[in-house]
């Protein structure tokens, strides 16, 4: 296992980057998403890390080595596709020996190695068969095992979960998270669900327009979302982003709304307002994080329901706010019809203020 | 259950039975069409083993009185001077067309594989460029061929008949291959790569294999067309000994009175190599044709 370093790489293609100034650390042994939407560079990301794409500028480090020059072979990596890119004519066994016997082990070698990685992924009874006889989820691990049978550096996967249906990508969720614990592999781990970077990594790498915006661990990612975008694409359902407008005056500050009502502000989050370089800030709530109240209670604001989506454990109330869709989790004995009227109380300990102009998110002192 | 079952039972047969003015015409049209190829070829064999007489006899035999394999016999035999010359011709198609194959093949797999993988300054408009010739009829370049052959001295060889072909039979070889290597995933290369295979090896060992219907397709495709073609053969080669199968079975026959039973005979076994060749790869041919149709 090795350490894996990225240091100021970019790939552009034409006059696309898709891949601008990415700077990473990667421990040995430590498991990293990189996760963001679709065209956010992530995919390149990886592909640049494993060697199939070359870098426009920057430089690779896997374990001590520079590593921008050299074949994908030399690199000692080993990847999971998201199609998983079994070799359709070869055997389970055969896909399991290929780079073993490209890397021209003794036969017996190959063999014991072959059998000891079915063994752990429990599939010895399927080394005769061929991919196309078998079911999503078990070429999904024959895609695995070709990755492990070699003890590489480095583990690349590239949305190994996305083919899966769902129950299925739950299960190999767990299966992947076990192996890197029994493994102690290094891993980095390209999704673009938010919920498999959190549940799955150690750091999880947050990537938007080929930026990388965030890196840090889930817990602290979803607890300090360092811009709008992190905020809003990290955590189901989405964090609610309310645009308003601050004032401040004798020691506090207020938010007000274009319809009308204000917030008045913990001196905290005063101070957090305080820094930002416009008066338009957005104020950001998680739907655990507001309460609803069926009647109006002090610091309450008022809005109305608009939809109701009940999900047994909790029900999701969709409320609209100064334009913005707000996102609440009742319990499901709270009983809330569309266009009731509700009020909205801000946990004001966990809220999170934007500036509108940089995104950035405001920070106390 | 029994009643679920029931009205299955009983609504199947009804539907089967409901007459079907397009099965029907489809059906009809198809025994039409086999008939259409069908017969010629039937009527061909049945010639071939007739005696000379009874294959001018009018109304025809429809059934030969007494079947003969004479002609074949002559055919084969390297003894009498008809053999000789058709067993030379056999030779000669045999290796105008299988250098052709082999050729054709040789260049279009790497050429498509490069059209389909990877992008370099004017892929675009050579991947037309190569189109342009299957654009106009094969007779406008007889001339200027002739012409070019002659310069380079290639005039009365099997060479030139092969670089023609080549010209003809490559454009679509290209592009049959090229659809089969856009649907063999990219990723599948990269893993060889990563797993410790070369660029090349990665080809070789991964792509190739996966890529044999469309390689065998093509080149079953160049074989035929070179194995059949008439006018080019006709114009660039003079010599007697040279002949391909095509030019020399018409010079040879239509000398003095025409042995239909010889000349069927010939042509029978001259479609004898086509219709083994096509029958044992079929499938591959067809499913050359269709990759790409539906998304695996």
């Amino acid at each position: 296992m090795a350490h894996v370093v990225l240091k100021d790489l970019v790939k552009t293609y034409g006059s696309f980057k898709a891949v601008n100034e990415v700077s990473l650390t990667i421990n040995d042994g430590e498991f990293v998403a990189l996760v963001g939407p679709s065209g956010c560079g992530k995919t390149t990301t990886l592909n640049l890390v494993a060697g199939l794409t070359s870098a426009t500028s920057g430089d690779i480090f896997i374990g001590d080595r520079v590593v921008n020059d050299l074949d994908p072979k030399d690199r000692d990596i080993a990847m999971v596709f998201q199609n998983y890119a079994l070799y359709p004519q070869k055997s389970v066994y055969m896909n399991l020996a290929f780079p073993l016997q490209m890397r021209k082990l003794p036969k017996g070698e190959i063999d014991r190695k072959v059998r000891e990685a079915a063994r752990v992924l429990d599939m010895t009874q399927l080394l005769e068969r061929k991919p196309r006889e078998l079911s999503g989820g078990q070429q999904q691990r024959v895609a695995l095992g070709r990755a492990l049978v070699r003890d590489p550096a480095v583990f690349l996967m590239d949305e190994p979960l996305s083919n899966l249906d769902a129950k299925l990508r739950v299960q190999m969720r767990s299966e992947i998270k076990r192996f890197h614990q029994d493994l102690k592999a290094t891993i980095i781990y390209v999704t673009h669900d938010q919920l498999e970077a959190v549940t799955m990594a150690d750091r999880m790498a947050v990537m938007n327009g080929g930026y990388l915006q965030q890196y840090d661990s889930p817990a602290q990612v979803f607890a300090h979302p360092a811009n709008m975008f992190v905020a809003s694409f990290v955590g189901s359902p989405a964090m609610s982003l309310i645009p308003l407008e601050a004032s401040m005056g004798n020691g506090g500050a207020v938010l007000t709304s274009a319809e009308g009502w204000s917030l008045e502000l913990s001196p905290r989050n005063a101070q957090k307002v305080a820094r930002a370089t416009t008066k338009k800030v957005v104020l950001g709530a998680r739907h655990s994080t507001i309460k609803l109240h069926k009647s109006a209670v002090p610091g309450a604001i008022p809005a109305k329901a608009y939809t109701v989506e009940p999900t047994g454990d909790v029900t999701f109330v969709q409320a609209l706010l100064s334009g913005a869709i707000v996102n609440i989790s009742v319990s499901p004995n709270i009983a809330v019809t569309p266009d009731e009227q509700i009020w909205l109380e801000f946990d004001q300990e966990r809220m999170h203020l934007f500036d509108s102009e940089t995104e950035m998110a405001l920070e106390a002192n | 259950m029994s009643t679920v079952s029931e009205t299955i039972s009983r609504g199947q047969p009804a539907r089967r039975l409901r007459i079907d003015g397009w099965r029907w015409g489809g059906r009809a049209f198809l025994v039409f069409m086999l008939l259409y190829t069908a017969l010629p070829m039937i009527w061909m064999l049945l010639t071939s083993i007739k005696s000379g007489f009874a294959a001018m006899q009018f109304p025809p035999q429809w059934w030969p009185d007494q079947p003969t394999l004479a002609s074949y016999q002559k055919l084969l035999d390297p003894q009498n001077s008809v053999g000789q010359d058709f067993l030379r011709f056999f030779w000669n198609s045999l290796i105008v067309s299988t250098a052709t194959t082999i050729l054709s093949v040789i260049v279009a797999v790497p050429a498509a594989y490069a059209f389909s993988r990877f992008t370099f300054p004017g892929r675009n408009f050579l991947f037309f460029a190569v189109l342009l010739r299957n654009m106009f009829p094969a007779v406008i370049f007889l001339v200027p061929l002739f012409i070019l052959m002659r310069a380079i001295g290639l005039v009365n060889t099997h060479g030139s008949l092969v670089l023609t072909y080549l010209t003809f039979g490559l454009p679509l070889a290209i592009w049959l291959l090229k659809g089969f290597y856009d649907n063999i995933p990219v990723q599948l290369e990269q893993a060889a790569r990563i797993d410790g295979a070369t660029r090349f090896q990665a080809f070789i060992l991964i792509v190739m294999p996966l890529s044999a219907p469309g390689i065998i397709a093509t080149a079953i495709y160049s074989f035929i067309g070179a194995w059949n073609e008439y006018i080019y053969a006709y114009t660039f080669l003079s010599k007697n000994e040279q002949l391909t199968l095509p030019v020399g079975i018409q010079r040879f026959f239509s000398e003095n009175t025409t042995d239909f039973p010889g000349l069927m005979a010939a042509s029978f076994m001259m479609s004898v190599p086509v219709v083994v060749l096509f029958l044992l790869l079929q499938r591959y041919f067809v499913r050359a044709l269709t990759e790409g149709a539906v998304k695996h």
